[in-house]
């Protein structure tokens, strides 16, 4: 069955009304509510998530619905849906990963005083996300994109009387920023080339442009290199990554949206929405893959030796950000795409099950969650497994087919770039495996308790409610069926998934293989031998410090806009304003001056006169 | 419509606060207060009569409304609304409004404040409302005049200083302002001093080059622009909570009205010529107003800067000299005169309970008063320029504008939005999040009759970010100065 033009406008429409209503009803109206707010907000959730699900599969040909918001001059500035298989795609992952969330968050929120204030953002949360997934203009997609990178602020920052919570948002934010400044660049370049908001009609203008030689590939190629900045900053990427880690300072429930299908996502799916102006601009192509497989093999590395579960997890969203981006940039678009929406099953799985167990046990401490019993948690361990599973790229589960699928579309480009990338993604791949068997040990296989318990379990937790474990199973349910999802995606987007060759796979597969054999050796044996990085402890430091990229960024970014600061300041106190006051004293005195001659003594001004008559007398005797 | 038009608006926009300063000084104390009310209502609805009946397709000036003043020197009482002036009208109507509202506990000399309030408001509407040259400056001295009592008497933080200081920089503006003026008089045929006219009749381009810095700069000053700002961040902490709205909402929009309205709607090829230094000049205000602010510990300082690099904006895009540029320098004026208000009648009610405005001495200010914190945050949101708020559109249309013109100071421009948004966060961060100050703990949040003034002005940045094209609609018409 397929629905008519008109009604799945509509739907789409409906989609982005109900979070937008829920937020604003809830935010308003119900603050003392909470109840009532959760339930206008999941009922919000559900509506969403039933349409987005109807789009992606009752459409058939793209649908493109824009009205006028605003008439500048001639340009008409649009708001409206774009409903293409792209689209379609990220819509169903929005709508159904953040029900699951808010289902989920009935529970884990229940003793919150903030709790109204949460549900309204989470749909706020969501209005962004698909608003900026169905946009079929540019300046559209970016207020989407910049309320996303707003409703994580405020998300992120949540529990805003904690230091660190206040701290981490702000960091989300201002580097998003950055990305967000080259990407505006960015978008009023593309708008200057192709003349046109249309994102698709710009890009095959684009294609016309440049084999007409109405512009140049330098002009395509800087307009790509731009929005792919705000990528980087969107999804977390080398070298404006380290907001994320800081980012679980939020509600886990809100890490397990953030790192799954909204804001870190918006960035894979604004490179897939311009594939075809990266596929234009072959360098910033090749460069966006080794960064961002660099990026994959650099965060994996750093997930290995983190104790804080949300940290691992955290790191490891970085690493799979990356290799989606990888496929996305060697062309893959099926492959990105679909790793993009296995890995925000499996992603939020592993968040919700993680804060499943850190609400029962009172700590996010690997070591400290498996001693005190987190294994005996059977349902929320068996969805964490699966998801690990998922994650490390384990044979049958959803994340070795969408992975596979990215590193064959690597291997499958030519060239020495995506040779490097190919081969950097694979290792990244086998530390993927190691750190996810790292975790499933502590976790499963509790050690002895060390002499300084890091963080003592909290006595006062509770079980995961009917609600969380709900969320919990159904997520298991999904990656367990996304690993047969391939195929559909594939002819979904029109692009089928490469052929899974032997060679290509084997590599793969022995790298997780490996990783899962050491994980075993570390942490799989009673064995008092220190595990793998701990036995390097210089570089054990160095990656616990994340290479000190961020100290590196406070001293030199942080550090040089203070100075500056300072400086500027300094010339505003001790320059500009004294040499104003400066101006007026002067003034002053000069009147005082010339006051004092207005002495009103009668022989000074006869003295004055009978002076000054003596020189004009000797000037005229001169004169002649 | 019809019955509109027989109504001569203008002028009664006018005498509204003209009458309200002459019956404040003679009614009786106690009904100073609603009088004011009143009248300010009065004005707010004369001013949204104005934009609900001024006819947006057809554009130019309109409602005019022309009276013989001073005939031996040709001066006429001219008064004319274009979409602009029946924006900044609104502005002007909206914040004088919640202005007036916010003083409600104002019990030291209220007669003579009030009077000086609804002086300048009156001088104001006189500026924006007037197409005679010598009318404009004589209302633009009206309008700047009674800040010097209102700071000096009713401020605080060194007011003497902060009063003479804004007088004298503004004095020199308006000594730059005046012979430039009398000059285009007499340059421009001494027959008329219609603004209109003058700007038809055009000016050797060698004219225009030397006159167009003297009304830039004279102009500039009161708009904030960089390096001349000093006396605005000093002025607005000095200033009363209304004076403050007023000073940084309204007044320095009255500086680049000049500019676009008299120098660049008058000296279109000084303009051009001297474009690239104004709109270096903005740039570097935009960005150093962004740091300096970023670097104070006063909340009504933070603001302060941030008006300098808000005005940067506006100064920017007028200097695109281009449509959209203006539009959007336009949009901005409005939208950055809306926030400031909120943000100066949202910091005067907590300076008013603890005399106190350092930003180190709260925090957690949005679990203490969770309505006036909400109403501050929305405003730190509109000044970084969030979707949503009316200031998103306005930075958008200059931002764009501004790369197309010189795309390196564009670039430079846009990347001031880090720095906006680290200034905003540190106070949001510092003061309005954290940890509750228990010093603080004391703190009333507003009640719904304080409420309602700001709830108009938040409200108003909504609006204008939901439906920009409510504004955008009153200024379509502005053109490309250059083409």
């Amino acid at each position: 069955m397929v629905l008519d033009t008109p009604t799945l406008t509509r739907l789409a429409l409906a989609a982005l009304a109900a979070p937008l209503c829920a937020f604003a009803i809830a935010g308003l109206a119900l603050r003392s509510r909470p109840r009532a707010a959760a339930a206008l907000v999941i009922a919000s959730g559900a509506l969403t998530a039933l349409a987005t699900l109807a789009i992606l599969a009752l459409a058939d040909a793209p649908i493109q619905q824009v009205w006028t918001w605003l008439r500048v001059g001639d340009t008409d500035l649009g708001f409206g849906v774009l409903l293409d298989p792209r689209s379609r795609l990220m819509g169903a992952v929005v709508g159904v990963i953040t029900l699951l969330v808010q289902i989920y968050s009935t529970g884990y929120m229940a003793h919150d005083p903030g709790r109204t204030r949460f549900f309204a953002l989470l749909a706020l949360f969501e209005w962004a996300m698909l608003g900026f997934a169905y946009a079929p203009d540019l300046l559209q997609a970016f207020i989407f994109w910049e309320l996303v990178g707003l409703a994580s602020f405020f998300l992120i920052g949540f529990w805003y009387d904690r230091p660190e919570a206040i701290a981490a948002a702000k960091k989300a934010f201002i580097m998003t920023r950055v990305g967000d400044v080259a990407m505006l660049i960015g978008l009023v370049l593309l708008f200057a080339l192709a003349g046109t908001l249309d994102i698709r009609e710009s890009l095959d203008r684009l294609h016309s442009l440049l084999q007409g030689h109405g512009i140049t590939s330098l002009q395509v190629e800087v307009a790509a290199a731009l929005l792919f900045v705000g990528v980087v900053g969107k999804s977390a990427q080398f070298p404006l990554h380290t907001w994320l880690p800081d980012a679980m300072a939020g509600p886990t429930p809100v890490s397990a949206l953030l790192h799954s299908a909204t804001m870190v996502a918006a960035g894979v799916f604004l490179f897939a929405r311009f594939e075809e102006l990266f596929l234009l601009a072959p360098l910033t192509r090749s460069a966006a893959l080794l960064l961002t497989a660099f990026t994959a093999l650099l965060a994996a590395l750093l997930a290995s030796v983190q104790v804080d579960i949300k940290r691992v997890w955290a790191w490891s969203s970085i690493s799979q950000l990356g290799t989606m981006l990888a496929g996305l940039a060697a062309g893959g678009l099926s492959s990105g795409l679909f790793h993009l929406t296995t890995h925000a099953a499996f992603k939020a799985l592993l968040f919700l099950s993680a804060g499943a167990l850190i609400h029962h046990y009172g700590t996010q401490d690997l070591r400290a969650l498996g001693r005190a019993g987190a294994r005996r948690d059977r349902l929320t361990m068996l969805g964490l497994l699966v998801g690990a599973a998922a994650l490390a790229g384990i044979p049958g589960f959803a994340g070795f087919a969408s992975k596979e699928a990215v590193l064959t579309a690597v291997h499958d480009v030519p060239g020495r770039a995506a040779a490097t990338g190919f081969a950097l993604l694979v290792i990244g791949a086998g530390f993927t495996a190691y750190y996810v068997g790292r975790v499933a040990f502590l976790l499963l296989r509790p050690t002895a308790a060390e002499p300084h318990e890091p963080t003592p379990p909290d006595a006062h937790g509770h079980p995961p409610t009917t609600a969380m474990s709900a969320s919990i199973l159904t997520l298991t349910l999904i990656t367990l069926a996304l690993a047969f999802a391939g195929p559909l995606v594939a002819s979904l987007l029109g692009q089928p998934l490469p052929e899974l060759a032997l060679a290509h796979a084997v590599p793969g597969i022995a790298a997780v293989a490996l990783g899962l054999a050491v994980a075993v050796f570390d942490f799989g044996r009673k064995s008092s031998a220190p595990p793998l990085f701990e036995r390097v402890p210089a570089l054990h430091g160095l990656l616990l410090r994340g290479f000190y990229v961020d100290a590196i960024y406070q001293r030199v970014f942080v550090g040089a806009a203070r100075l500056c600061a300072r400086a500027l300041h300094f010339a505003e106190t001790r320059l500009l304003d004294p040499a104003a006051d400066g101006l007026a004293r002067l003034t002053l005195a000069m009147g005082e001056g010339t006051a004092r001659g207005q002495s009103g003594q009668l022989q000074r001004y006869i003295g004055v006169a009978a002076l000054l008559l003596a020189c004009v007398a000797l000037w005229l005797g001169f004169a002649e | 419509m019809s019955a509109l038009a027989q109504i001569p608006i203008l002028p009664l926009l006018l005498a509204t606060p003209l009458a309200c300063t002459l019956l404040t000084l003679v009614v009786p104390e106690r009904l100073i207060k609603p009088l004011n009310a009143t009248l300010s209502a009065l004005a707010l609805g004369l001013a949204l009569a104005l934009a609900l009946g001024f006819d947006a397709t057809t554009g130019g000036y309109q409602f005019a409304f022309v009276r013989p003043w001073i005939p031996a020197f040709r001066i006429q009482l001219d008064l004319a609304a274009d979409g602009i002036a029946v924006l900044m009208s609104l502005l002007n109507a909206v914040v004088y409004f919640t202005g007036t509202l916010t003083m409600w506990s104002l019990n030291h000399r209220t007669r003579e404040y009030f009077a000086f309030i609804s002086l300048l408001v009156f001088g104001v509407f006189g500026v924006f409302l007037s197409r005679d040259l010598f009318a404009f400056f004589f209302f633009y001295e009206v309008a700047v005049l009674p800040m010097y009592p209102l700071i000096a008497v009713w401020g605080s933080t060194r007011k003497a200083y902060a009063a003479m200081k804004l007088t004298l920089y503004l004095m020199a503006g308006s000594a730059l302002l005046f012979p430039s003026l009398i000059a285009l008089y007499v340059l421009g045929g001494g027959d008329t001093w219609s603004i209109p006219e003058l700007a038809r009749r055009g000016f050797d381009p060698s004219v225009q080059v030397f006159l167009y810095p003297f009304l830039y700069v004279g102009f500039g000053i009161l708009a904030g622009m960089w390096p001349l700002h000093g006396w605005s961040p000093t002025g607005h902490v000095a200033a009363p909570t209304s004076v403050s709205m007023l000073h940084a909402g309204v007044l320095m929009k009255l500086g680049a009205f000049g500019i676009l309205r008299v120098a660049i709607g008058i000296l279109p090829h000084g303009a051009e010529v001297w474009a690239p230094v104004a709109a270096s000049l903005a740039t570097a205000g935009i960005i150093y107003g962004a740091f300096v602010a970023w670097r104070q510990t006063d909340f009504k300082y933070v603001i302060g800067f941030s008006s300098v690099s808000h005005m940067g904006i506006v100064l920017l895009g007028l200097a695109t000299l281009s449509a959209d540029g203006t539009r959007g320098a336009v949009f901005q004026m409005f939208a950055h005169g809306v926030m400031t208000a909120l943000f100066f009648s949202v910091v005067g009610f907590i300076y008013d309970q603890t005399h106190d405005r350092d930003i180190d001495h709260y925090g957690g200010l949005a679990t203490q008063v969770p309505v006036a914190g909400t109403l501050f945050i929305l405003a730190a949101l509109c000044g970084m320029g969030v979707p949503g708020f009316a200031s998103f559109v306005a930075e958008f249309l200059v931002f764009v504008a501004a790369l197309q013109a010189w795309p390196v100071l564009g670039i430079i421009a846009i990347a001031g939005l880090v720095i906006t948004a680290a200034y905003l966060l540190r106070v949001l961060g510092k003061a309005l999040f954290g940890p509750p100050n228990p010093e603080r703990a004391g703190l009333l949040d507003l009640r719904p009759v304080q409420a309602l003034p700001r709830v108009i002005l938040a409200g108003l940045l909504l609006l204008f970010g939901f439906v920009p094209q409510l504004a955008l609609d009153l200024i379509s018409h502005i053109g490309a100065v250059v083409k």
